[in-house]
């Protein structure tokens, strides 16, 4: 039988709707779970995916590329490129599959959601490939990081972290399910269009250059095989975006994006800025977290937005200062509490690293240099009780994240507070709190992990128990990715000073 | 006498930090509990300094001797902590 061209039948099968006789159209698309903007179905068929694709291409080429994905792995895993590279570099996949592996499988709900609850066939079409695709993320970043579980008991968290109250897990979990527990039009708007096409390019495209860079090409190969999923099923969002802005929609359309395009920032802060800027060995750095930021986000997202017939966000200011900023602090706080995490950061803080920041980011040494002289003191000196925490960083009642700013002589640290039905909450910035403020419903039953530890939730009441709680076992919990020996460069220093 | 968590927002830092206090610390010795968390750690000591409280956003620091529990302070509210230069 031959088989028709498929552009003489996509346009056909990609706008077929249901026409409901036996239930309401309410009934059919619950307005909970398909989107509270009163459109009705035939509004939705003028949705256009700008990426067209069938399911039996997607089967085909996605073989393709899985088993490319698999070959360079199957190749190169008597490599010993894991047991070889720098520790730095392992705490970057470590960080990575963490926090990204089961959130991707998460996501596969989320586009279960869109595949099935969407008024706009074109949607729903795209959405069943999206949410294949997240499955085979979901199992590709769990089977990958597998063969090093032997070697690595850290490695573990790739498949646990989600599972835990890890403060960075408490963090992601909090943001992933307030952009995938929603209808379906407000997901493809918050998880594809904002969060996606925003944010993944960075994560996956940054950390490939920096993967192949450092010759780690298993982990290149796959992320980047990765992203190129994430570019097509990203493009959901668009195209409601433009029906919502066409039919009088666009202040709820903006209102979602301004509020999934913060929350990824602020998750990425803590995620992607720390490995760009800190943990990838300098001589392997492709760009700065900033200079990545810039043309990633602020040049190409921008675009996007306003392509879209958006606004930028209004805290677009804010943003543009936060991105030279805020990973610096990120970094810090979680290189201090480093026995809560479960990988071993890199401090980054050579002298060499000094002057790559300082360049990168003018006035570093006066700011974040000033904390980090202390703490190298210490190292120096042998004071390490000193480099430790002995109490819990205050975090954002919104992102979940320590409440941080500049310190040392840009000192501007300061707390966004906000007192809604008698309980005093916490906020990392204004925008944090104007999220909140949008639906206070939605966030105000959530326990921070201090406001968990302050309700006795963490037994006993100190780090051991706060490790206890956060899943972190003997072996897993954290420490500095070179056990110091970066330290070294300035006690040899001292030495100097004081021969001369 | 009763646990009081404040929240410390110390000047030269870069975090907020869970301060646990007792209702009847005064000033002083809440910015003493503060500087456990910072100072030494990793903000420098300012010999011949004094640290003052406030509550976050104001001028005038709260006296010395004021106790927690005269302060009006809410649990987990914000006081930054500053380094006053002591008499010469």
């Amino acid at each position: 039988m031959a088989v028709l061209n498929r552009m003489e039948w996509y346009d056909l099968a990609r706008s077929t709707n249901w026409t409901p006789s036996y239930v309401t159209e309410d009934e059919l698309f619950p307005p909970k779970l398909s989107g509270e903007f009163g459109l009705p179905l035939t509004a939705w068929e003028d949705y256009d995916e700008p990426y067209k694709q069938t399911y039996p291409e997607y089967v085909k080429v996605q073989r393709d590329k899985d088993a490319g994905a698999y070959s360079v792995k199957a190749a190169l895993e008597r490599s010993r490129i894991f047991e070889n590279s720098d520790p730095g570099w392992k705490s970057v996949m470590k960080a990575h599959y963490g926090a990204i592996a089961r959130g991707e499988y998460a996501a596969a709900s989320a586009e279960a959601r869109m595949m099935r609850f969407s008024k706009a066939p074109g949607m729903r079409n795209m959405a069943t490939l999206g949410c294949l695709d997240e499955i085979r993320h979901g199992q590709m970043q769990l089977y990958f990081p597998h063969e090093h579980v032997s070697k690595d008991r850290q490695m573990d968290w790739a498949f646990k972290a989600y599972d835990t109250n890890e403060w960075a897990m408490i963090a992601a979990r909090h943001f992933f399910d307030d952009i995938m527990v929603r209808d379906a039009i407000s997901i493809s708007i918050m998880l594809t269009f904002s969060f996606e096409t925003g944010f993944t390019n960075m994560q996956f495209l940054g950390l490939a250059a920096d993967a192949a860079e450092a010759g780690d090409h298993t982990f290149a190969n796959l992320i980047s095989s990765i992203q190129t999923d994430e570019s097509r099923h990203a493009q959901i969002g668009g195209p409601a975006l433009k029906v919502l802005i066409e039919n009088g929609h666009k202040a709820e359309a903006q209102k979602r994006g301004d509020i999934a395009v913060w929350r990824a920032w602020k998750l990425f802060s803590v995620l992607t800025g720390p490995i760009m800027d800190y943990y990838t060995p300098l001589e392997h750095r492709k760009q700065s977290f900033k200079e990545f930021m810039e043309e990633w986000i602020v040049a190409q997202f921008e675009r996007a937005l306003t392509d879209m017939g958006l606004d930028l966000p209004w805290y677009w200011d804010i943003f543009l200062k936060d991105i030279a900023e805020t990973h610096h602090g990120m970094h810090l706080g979680s290189y201090f509490w480093r026995p809560t995490l479960w990988w071993n950061p890199a401090a980054g803080v050579t002298p060499d690293e000094r002057a790559w920041l300082e360049e990168k980011y003018p006035g570093w040494n006066d700011t974040w240099g000033q904390c980090w002289d202390v703490f190298i003191d210490n190292v120096v000196d042998g004071n390490m009780a000193m480099t430790y925490p002995e109490t819990l960083p205050y975090v954002c009642n919104m992102c979940q994240l320590p409440i941080i700013g500049t310190p040392g002589k840009g000192w501007n640290v300061k707390d966004h507070p906000l007192e809604y039905q008698g309980r005093l909450y916490h906020f990392g910035s204004e925008v944090d709190r104007w999220v909140f403020e949008q639906d206070p419903a939605r966030y105000a039953g959530h326990l921070s992990i201090v406001d968990r530890f302050l309700a006795g939730m963490i037994q006993p009441m100190d780090l051991g128990g706060a490790l206890k709680y956060m899943d972190l076992a003997p072996g897993e919990i954290g420490d500095d990715a070179h056990n110091y020996a970066w330290a070294e460069v300035y006690r040899a220093l001292r030495a100097t000073r004081k021969a001369s | 006498m009763a646990l009081f968590p404040l929240t410390s927002n110390f000047e030269g830092d870069f975090v907020l930090q869970l301060v646990a206090v007792d209702s009847d610390d005064t000033m002083d010795e809440v910015a003493a509990a503060a500087a456990v968390h910072s100072v030494g750690r990793r903000v420098k000591a300012r010999p011949g300094c004094v640290m003052r409280v406030r509550r976050q956003g104001a001028e005038a620091f709260l006296p010395r001797t004021m106790k927690v529990s005269e302060s009006g302070l809410k649990p987990t509210e914000t006081i930054e902590i500053i380094w006053e230069a002591g008499p010469h």
